[in-house]
């Protein structure tokens, strides 16, 4: 290996791969995948004083005024200008060719000698190989024909193959970075600096050097560097970056900021919640770099076969050598042996995967989604069937109050007390009770010694009375009574796919009853249905594994439109469910939070989590969409289509080029330069098709232009709140207490 | 000899156009410390390099040209093609492409955007903010390169002159259609090059139509040329199926 397979060329931000080389440019050591990134980071990069980036342009200018120069007196000479009376010049239009052709193969010649040295020292051969044997065989036989005043010149074919392979190289990698425009940001959070704000004085420092606490100054149209408190200043910022969402969200102070989001119109001084290297951002950041990192299957057997080439080629060259060299004189031979070095040249076979992968993954990273591997998008392609997990991915996660039922004593009282005891416990349902106290004003009572039995519920002492809230296993563990009636009501809520808790205390010492059951229910998210509906219309089967009760998954399976589901499963049977799918429909994928779901997302072919809470270097999906970014699954699995066919297009065409090119040129129909100038548009047309992923359709919310506020049901809660909605991952760290949740309502069932 | 001082003329014309942009550059450029000579040499140095883009190009067009129209199993004719009187029903056909061409990129400059994104299409400034850099260089490679990929700017006027070129269809001719072209901008360039201060806008802006207008002409002359039946025994019938055979 040239270099370690993880690095990415500092260009394009490909994969750097066995091509691979390292260049100091202004100072600074830098790996390129190709000698045209080198060249297009340094023209790229090249401010007024940089001369590595000067010369690179003073070589290529030279190179081409001698070589255009050649070219010319070249088609003069073909085109007979030198017939006849002016034919005793002729002798002397050579030497004056040679004397241009020989710095002109010098200077444009060098970098492919350079490449190719170091690759032979290496033991290896690379394709800038075949190009420097057959300039150098075309340069020398001329030099011999001039000095030795015989047979045909080919000066004209030595430069111009170099010229245009290095044009070729150059316009390759000019399309390469273009395609990772869009991954630019998402790689930055590591290199940003920030202007941190000490006193009076202001200084420009790395973001990985910024602690929680610092003050940093964000000018307009700068990204924001670290996630905080804006403490200064007033603007919108666009969070695309981080969440996916295109539109503008106004700050004010005390509002928070996400790091990589872009303020846009006024100065902000920003209070740094956290140190620069754990933001989102920077987590999004190491993610995509990684993802970068890894190549597909596809990749790995592309690479294979063009790595095989190079070998056969000259072996290829050296028998049509052989071959016309009886039939032709020698220089023609040479020439046919030439086009085929030239023409085999397999450089498009090493860009059809990656550039392609590059580009998905930049425009998903775009909208919040990220790929933990090129592979992952390419099995994503392949699933035809997608299974769900239920709640927090197609419902809400947030549950609400919507039956009480009592037994002798008022509902206030019944929500008052709850909500005391509820007050002590980050349960997903306390929420829910809370909210619903507040909505009928009432004070929640003080509650205390509050203590929670795991998986039943909580139990707490009010002026010396014993309440307690869970399940009916809770109560007979207390050995409380439980009014049948109560009991009835409790199941039909229960096989209605509702949770329910009961709630029941003791009164003036005597042994307490349970007094009330109250139902909550989570509502399948908006979009949902549109989801679902869109995925079956790209030809995927779905369906719903839960872990909740049939009534709760038949319930959402018929809001959401799923006729398939399984219900009860634990993770294992999660597991055996994707397993019995796998001979029948291929590939699978499977939708979770990633949190409950971990083992079946990790086990399905294609793991999504919608909004994981979890660090991202933690996560185990492959695949993990942005906070109720449930809506943009099925452009995923568009894109991921999109990438699959650009992939295999490119390799059919660079195989199927290469061998119908190399085909004419053994058999002697192709002219060297013709050869070198097909060459390079095939590799232009690979990254020109690749290119075309860049226009397909932005993802569309179902029905609605933007995301509405109803599919953050959180904003609905208070201003406080509302504040806190915006950080990420908030709203998930909720599930597990949801998780312990389901334990109460299917106790209840059984 | 008429037709290159005519194409001599449409350069000096369309130079003022240039300004804009490669005068800039020329600008630019800038003295050499070392004094009027060396100053005039690094100029010279830069037109060299542009001219031999241009006649690397113009000989390229014309050395296509020759290659369709020998392909279509007609004879090439040699020497000036605006003016002579029989021209073949190749060269006519390529004549009309010419012709449409430059009259497109003449509306241009009077502010018909259509080709706008062609000619600043690819990638064309990151490479043209590097270029800059070669110009605050010494030596006399820099300028030289720089006039060289110059030459390669998008330009609407260069497009216009290329399809010229084709038209002649001849190696040689092409090759001295944009030479004659190219010699033609020489005056101006020299002279921003050696004035070093860019002509008022509103001068520009009459320059920029004075160019607009020549190169108009000169396309409707070209597109004439394929299209008017000069030589006898053409109809117009058979010039229509002609362009509809080439367009």
């Amino acid at each position: 290996m040239t270099a370690p397979p993880e690095t990415l060329c500092r260009h394009c931000l490909l994969p750097v791969g066995r091509r691979g080389f390292a260049r100091t440019v202004n100072g600074e050591s830098c790996q390129f995948c190709c000698y045209g990134c080198c060249i297009a980071h340094q023209v790229k990069s090249g401010s007024g004083d940089a001369s590595e980036a000067a010369w690179f342009l003073v070589r290529l200018g030279v190179g081409s005024f001698l070589s255009m120069n050649i070219m010319l007196f070249s088609l003069l000479v073909y085109s007979g200008a030198f017939t006849g009376a002016d034919r005793r010049v002729l002798p002397t239009i050579h030497l004056l060719l040679w004397g241009l052709a020989t710095p002109a193969v010098l200077i444009l010649g060098e970098p492919f000698v350079r490449e190719t040295w170091s690759q032979v020292r290496r033991g290896r051969l690379s394709s800038s190989a075949l190009i420097v044997l057959g300039t150098l065989a075309a340069y020398t036989y001329s030099t011999l024909a001039v000095f030795r005043l015989g047979g045909h010149l080919y000066f004209d074919t030595a430069s111009m193959v170099l010229m245009l392979f290095t044009l070729g190289r150059y316009l390759e990698a000019a399309g390469r970075a273009r395609a990772s425009r869009d991954l630019a940001p998402l790689l930055a959070a590591e290199s940003e600096s920030a202007t941190v704000v000490e006193g009076a004085e202001e200084h420009r420092r790395p973001v990985r050097e910024v602690r929680a606490g610092m003050l940093i100054r964000v000018k307009p149209g700068e990204r924001i560097p670290v996630d905080g408190l804006i403490v200064e200043g007033r603007s919108h910022t666009d969070d695309s970056v981080i969440n996916g969402e295109s539109r503008q969200s106004a700050k004010a102070v005390g509002g928070s900021v996400l790091a990589g989001s872009i303020n846009l119109d006024g100065p902000l001084l920003i209070r740094s919640s956290g140190s620069g290297d754990e933001s989102r951002w920077a987590q999004i950041c190491r993610s995509v770099r990684d993802a970068l990192r890894q190549s597909s299957r596809t990749q790995r057997i592309a690479d294979r076969v063009g790595g095989a080439f190079v070998p056969v080629v000259l072996a290829l060259a050296g028998m049509t050598l052989a071959y016309w060299a009886q039939r032709l004189p020698l220089d023609q031979a040479m020439l046919v042996a030439l086009s085929v070095l030239v023409v085999a040249c397999p450089c498009a076979v090493g860009l059809a995967a990656p550039m392609a992968h590059s580009l998905g993954i930049g425009q998903l990273a775009r909208h919040g989604c990220l790929v933990r591997s090129p592979g992952a998008l390419e099995a994503l392609a392949l699933t035809r069937l997608i299974a769900f997990d239920k709640t927090g991915t197609l419902t809400t996660g947030w549950p609400h109050l919507v039956d009480l039922a009592s037994d002798g004593v008022g509902g206030d009282e019944v929500l008052a007390r709850l909500a005391g005891l509820e007050r002590h416990s980050e349960h997903g349902l306390a929420r829910a009770i809370a909210f619903a106290a507040r909505a009928r004003g009432l004070v929640p009572i003080a509650t205390d010694d509050v203590r929670i039995v795991p998986g039943r519920g909580l139990r707490g002492v009010v002026h010396g009375e014993l309440v307690a809230a869970g399940s009916a296993t809770l109560m007979r563990d207390l050995g409380w009574q439980l009014p049948p009636a109560l009991v009835e009501r409790a199941d039909v809520m229960a096989t209605s796919g509702h949770s329910v808790v009961l709630i029941g205390w003791s009164e003036k010492a005597c042994v307490g009853r349970a007094r009330a059951a109250l139902s909550f229910d989570d509502t399948p998210l908006p979009e949902a249905r549109a989801t679902i509906d869109a995925l079956r219309g790209l030809g995927l089967r779905v369906m719903l594994l839960t872990g909740d009760n049939a009534g709760a998954a038949a319930r959402v399976a018929a809001t959401v439109g799923v006729d398939d589901w399984q219900a009860g499963l634990l993770p294992q049977a999660k597991r055996i469910a994707l397993d019995q799918c796998r001979p029948r429909h291929g590939a699978v994928a499977m939708v979770g939070d990633g949190l409950n779901d971990g083992p079946g997302l990790a086990w399905a072919d294609v793991g999504i989590a919608v909004g994981s809470a979890t660090d991202l270097a933690r996560e185990t999906a492959d695949l993990v969409l942005p906070p109720g970014g449930l809506w943009l699954l099925p452009w995923v699995v568009g894109r991921a289509r999109a990438v699959r066919s650009t992939i295999l297009t490119n390799l059919a065409w660079a195989f199927g080029y290469n061998l119908v090119a190399l085909t004419c040129a053994v058999l002697g129909l192709l002219q060297p330069i013709l050869a070198a100038a097909v060459m390079a548009g095939s590799s232009l047309l690979v990254v020109l098709n690749s290119l075309r992923l860049e226009r397909l359709p932005e993802p569309c919310y179902p029905g609605v232009a933007a995301l509405p506020a109803a599919s953050q049901p959180e904003c609905e809660l208070s201003p406080g709140e509302q504040g806190r909605s915006t950080t990420l991952g908030l709203g998930r760290s909720w599930s597990p207490a949801l998780h312990a949740d389901r334990s109460v309502g299917n106790a209840l069932t059984r | 000899m008429t037709y290159y001082a005519l194409l001599f003329i449409a350069g000096f014309a369309g130079s003022f156009h240039c300004i804009g942009m490669c005068g800039g550059f020329a600008c630019a450029l800038g003295g050499d410390p070392r004094g009027a000579g060396a100053t005039s040499v690094r100029h010279a140095l830069y037109n060299t390099g542009r001219l031999t883009t241009y006649c690397f190009v113009g000989g390229l067009a014309g050395g296509l040209g020759q290659a369709i129209y020998a392909s279509l199993g007609a004879k090439s004719q040699l020497g000036v093609p605006v003016l002579s009187e029989s021209l073949g029903a190749g060269q006519r056909g390529l004549a009309v492409v010419a012709g449409l061409l430059m009259i497109i990129m003449a509306l241009q400059f009077f502010g018909f955007r259509g080709l706008r994104r062609v000619t600043t299409g690819f990638g064309g400034s990151t490479l043209v903010l590097s270029l800059r850099s070669l110009l605050s260089r010494h030596g006399h490679a820099a300028p030289l390169a720089f006039g060289v990929l110059n030459g390669f700017l998008p330009c609407p006027l260069v497009y216009a002159m290329v399809a010229q070129a084709a038209s002649t269809v001849d190696v040689l001719s092409g090759c001295l259609t944009m030479a004659a072209f190219g010699l033609g901008t020489f005056p101006t360039m020299l002279a921003m090059g050696g004035l070093g201060r860019l002509l008022a806008p509103r001068w520009r802006q009459r320059g920029v139509r004075l160019a607009g207008s020549f190169i108009l002409a000169l396309g409707l002359v070209t597109l004439g040329r394929g299209v008017v039946p000069m030589a006898a025994g053409h109809n117009l019938h058979h010039s229509l199926h002609h362009i509809w055979h080439f367009a």
